[in-house]
């Protein structure tokens, strides 16, 4: 069996992982950082893009407002290319207590949120489909943040930094020797091979799945409250800016607009699977009846799919059954040399993804000291790769892009603007054969076709590739129609129901990919 | 404006119904939205494809015993037995119409395989003639061609899938210069109308390919003159050459539009495309006129007739809005099928059947819409079936059509007699 050593192994690759071993490779540590499946493929890829300003947590949870507006600060300059800069509204509208808004600009002016009382009149201007009926408008520094963007670029910079980067490997086993966690074994989940890594401290990002990593070390006790949120991603830019309303924070109170689809979130239910992704057609419902308080005639717009995901919240001494999101949004840094006598491993959960970095430098703080060596953090200061300019993302960024090689590159994904050679090279940059980790990378098919005519194309590129067969090919176009389907069946009506039915004459029909090969 | 017959929908059930009517003498105006499925389908008039899972080699076989354990279904309404004249009806069309040579080949007694731009077998029951090389029973081996320039036919995966299923298939991707950078299959097919680009084409091509060997390309063998370009190709390569349909836009479904639409004019119909039927007044029972909104006002067509294809979800004549209620746009339409409250809309299984796929217009066994006495439906506005997973669709618009058309001539015989 092959066996690696590194200073630092990273066991999930969420925000907070990349964020861990992006962090500890800037401080001159060897990392190696491991996800089961492709990173970013659990909680962090499955929120709404809010990069928080605080505004949400400015009443009901201070100290959670404070570190948001600190990292919404240090991310806009570290990460500017992943960020759009949208700002955000709290609105009042008809169904909100009128009274609460006197106490967020109280909240907002206590934890340093910067906030300002605008004229409804402004705010109806910039945002026309918001509810006339708003009776009070504030301006936070809200924006949107494309995670998986975030993820890779950092997972890249540690890369180029010496980091080893290794999706689908499954942790199978953590080994301990003695009173230590000396590191784990990894399974490559595409190959079945394994991998002993052998490392000087072992961290654990692994969100609502850290109890299970923690009772493989032998620790008892760690305890984090999955708390399911849907999702629903609406074809266009219902809104510009991000709209709050302004109330204490409950289900359907939130619309992020990021890249070309504006996303209503979410909801909040305890389950016990954080791999539970079920999707309660009461709560779509619920949800769409939710945006249209916000923008009348919601409902009659197209939606285009709903996901969920599943917030770790760390538990602390409280009951099982209390509400989630009563439960600390604040992160839990767990060094389980205090904590349960057991060296060398160090478990990070609960939190949210605006907070991710502060989450890896306090992480990999502890890392350093129980190591005994490494510099200080340099993530406050150092973009990542890609945002070195400083400039934010905007929604037409790739349209000029492509504009400037409309006559001499193919576009293989109308929706999404994804031309061929920059396709060829996503596979290669990802070395991946599965289109799912494309639509991750470059958003392959997320548009409102959902893959109609792109999948097609990138499964005859993809297969064009050296060393994959047909098989392959046949294999990953039809998980991602089933992939696809699964967050596109609870929302279907309307215009996207009959671009569904165009969608299933076409694999089912025309081409026929189920007897592919058969 | 006056007719015996308005036909709203320009697919392949309007058309059909509205030329059979012209032929037979009525006063017949087909009035549509846009065009139809036409465009977006391979070109083939499949009948019976898969009953359940199971494959079928001969839909006349199948039929009745298809019809008898799906008594809803279109096919049981007009018949099985109705298929066989509503297709050689059709093959008579596109003999005598504007597409020197072409012709549809094959018959109800046997499925043609015909490899799909994966390269899985699809069994249909009349093939073009520009198809009909690349029969998948024949044992002769093929080479699939591809350009690059062309983004929606990719031929080494075609080739390989052919190869996993048994065939002898290989591929080659074609550099040719069309000054541009992309190409969808209808852009293709105006290049190989051109015999220019033919011949650059065959000089391209001809060394590369193997004794022996049958050429597969995708579906661009031509809009205009479509059994020209295939009689130009064979003879300059020397082998058989074939069409395989790719992603819409479809040349072979173009020409079946053009077919129909010559079928229609020549018998004295009329066809108002870009007309969006919106409203309809009724006498009872009994629809008097619609209304279509075109250039900005309404145009009324008074009618004795009316025969509704506008065809289901996938054209937006039936439609689900986000209170999970379903309607019917043209004519408001009861509907069958439709979910009901609290029921499972959708399966999981993106490959399993949906329950909401066989949603349709009510109609009684002579296809007339329930609360109606003359509208008839016909095509992918019936209920009962799920053509695409069936390999149904044209044989169903085709039969429904002409069974349509049918009932009309009778009941206006039985009126004139009266």
């Amino acid at each position: 069996m092959a066996s690696i050593t590194t200073d630092v192994l990273v066991i999930g690759g969420g925000a907070t992982g990349a964020g861990v071993a992006w962090d500890a490779a800037l401080r001159g540590l060897d990392v190696v950082l491991s996800d089961r499946l492709d990173l970013s493929e659990g909680t962090s890829g499955r929120f709404h893009g809010l990069l928080h300003s605080g505004g949400r947590y400015a009443v009901k949870d201070p100290d959670a407002a404070v570190e948001c507006i600190g990292e919404n600060v240090i991310l806009r300059r570290v990460a500017s290319d992943n960020i759009e800069d949208t700002g955000g509204f709290f609105v009042t509208t008809p169904f909100d207590d009128p009274e609460y808004a006197g106490r967020f600009m109280q909240g907002c002016r206590d934890t340093g949120v910067p906030c300002e009382e605008i004229d409804v009149s402004v705010a109806l201007a910039e945002e026309p489909r918001l509810n006339p009926k708003i009776s009070r408008a504030f301006r936070v520094p809200d924006g949107s943040l494309d995670i998986w963007k975030t993820v890779w670029s950092m997972a890249r910079g540690a890369r180029d930094r010496g980091a080893r980067i290794l999706p689908y490997h499954e942790t199978v086993a953590i080994h301990r020797s003695g009173d230590e966690v000396t590191g784990a074994r990894l399974r490559n989940q595409r190959t079945g091979e394994e991998i002993d890594v052998e490392a000087g401290v072992t961290v654990s990002a692994t969100g609502s799945w850290a109890g299970k990593i923690a009772e493989m070390a032998g620790i008892e006790g760690v305890r984090v409250l999955p708390g399911k949120g849907i999702m629903i991603a609406m074809n266009h830019r219902l809104v510009n800016t991000v709209i709050n309303r302004c109330q204490m924070p409950t289900d359907g109170d939130i619309i992020v607009p990021i890249r070309t689809v504006s996303v209503i979130g979410t909801t909040d239910v305890h389950v016990e699977d954080p791999d539970d992704r079920t999707i309660a057609q009461d709560q779509v419902d619920a949800m769409l009846e939710d945006g249209e308080r916000l923008v009348p005639g919601f409902k009659r717009a197209r939606a285009l799919r709903v996901w969920s995901g599943v917030r770790p919240l760390f538990e602390d001494a409280k009951a099982d059954n209390v509400a989630t999101r009563d439960v600390t949004r604040a992160h839990a840094l767990l060094d389980h040399s205090q904590r349960d006598g057991v060296g060398r491993f160090v478990t990070i959960t609960g939190g949210k993804v605006t907070t991710f970095r502060l989450m890896a430098e306090d992480t990999v703080d502890a890392v350093v000291r129980l190591l005994g060596r490494g510099g200080p953090c340099r993530t406050r200061t150092q973009a990542m790769p890609g945002s070195e300019s400083g400039r934010y993302y905007h929604v037409g960024e790739r349209l000029e892009r492509k504009e400037e090689h409309l006559l001499d590159d193919q576009l293989v994904c109308e929706c999404e603007l994804i031309p061929r050679k920059r396709l060829e090279h996503g596979f290669k940059q990802r070395d991946t054969r599965n289109l799912d980790d494309i639509r991750r990378y470059l958003r392959l098919g997320m548009g409102p076709c959902q893959g109609g005519f792109c999948i097609y194309r990138a499964t005859g590129i993809l297969h064009q590739l050296d060393g994959m067969t047909a098989e392959d090919a046949d294999n990953t176009l039809r998980e991602f129609l089933e992939e696809r389907w699964q967050g596109v069946w609870p929302v279907l009506y309307g215009d996207q129901l009959r671009q569904m039915r165009l969608h299933e004459w076409i694999f089912q029909g025309v081409l026929d990919v189920e007897r592919a090969g058969r | 404006m006056r007719y015996d017959v308005v036909v709203i929908g320009a697919g392949v059930a309007g058309l059909a119904a509205g030329a059979r009517l012209a032929e037979k003498g009525a006063r017949v105006c087909v009035v549509a939205k846009g065009v139809g499925s036409t465009h977006l389908a391979p070109g083939t008039i499949d009948v019976l494809g898969y009953d359940g899972d199971g494959r079928v080699e001969s839909p006349s076989s199948a039929l009745p015993a298809f019809v008898s354990r799906h008594p809803q279904h279109p096919y049981a309404l007009v018949g099985a037995d109705s298929v066989g004249p509503a297709l050689e009806w059709f093959a008579g069309c596109v003999e005598s119409g504007p597409k020197a040579g072409y012709r549809y080949v094959g018959s109800l007694e046997r499925n043609t395989l015909l490899p799909t731009a994966v390269g899985a077998a699809r069994p249909s029951a009349l093939v073009p003639t520009t198809m009909a090389g690349g029969d998948l029973t024949d044992a002769a081996p093929i080479c699939v061609a591809g350009f690059r320039v062309l983004r929606d036919f990719h031929p080494a995966l075609c080739a390989a899938n052919l190869a996993r299923a048994g065939h002898e298939a290989r591929s080659l991707e074609l550099e040719i210069d069309t000054g541009r950078v992309e190409e969808n299959a209808l852009g293709m097919a105006r290049h190989f109308d051109d015999s220019g680009f033919r011949g650059r084409f065959a000089a391209l091509v001809s060394s590369q390919l193997k004794a022996g060997e049958r050429l597969g390309l995708p579906a661009v063998l031509g809009v205009r003159d479509p059994q020209g370009v295939l009689t130009d190709l064979e003879q300059r390569l020397g082998r058989p050459v074939f069409e395989i349909p790719t992603l819409p836009p479809s040349a072979p479904g173009l020409r079946v539009y053009d077919v129909l639409k010559a079928a229609l004019r020549a018998a004295g119909g009329r066809l108002v495309i870009g007309a969006e039927v919106a409203g309809s007044t009724r006498d009872g029972a009994r629809v008097t006129s619609v209304s279509a909104r075109a250039s900005g006002r309404d145009h009324v067509y008074e009618a004795r007739w009316v025969v509704l294809a506008t065809g289901g979800v996938a054209s937006g004549a039936i439609e689900l809005d986000s209170d999970w209620l379903a309607r019917e746009n043209a004519l408001g339409l009861p509907l069958s099928g439709a979910p009901t409250e609290g029921s499972a809309r959708f399966d999981p299984d993106y490959f399993a059947e949906q329950p909401l796929n066989r949603m349709g217009v009510t109609v009684d066994s002579s296809l007339i819409a329930e609360g109606t006495e003359n509208v008839l439906v016909a095509g992918a506005s019936l209920p009962g079936a799920i053509s695409w997973r069936e390999g149904s669709g044209e044989g169903i618009s085709l039969s429904t059509g002409y069974a349509a058309a049918k009932t009309v001539l009778e009941r206006e015989g039985a009126t004139a007699a009266a």
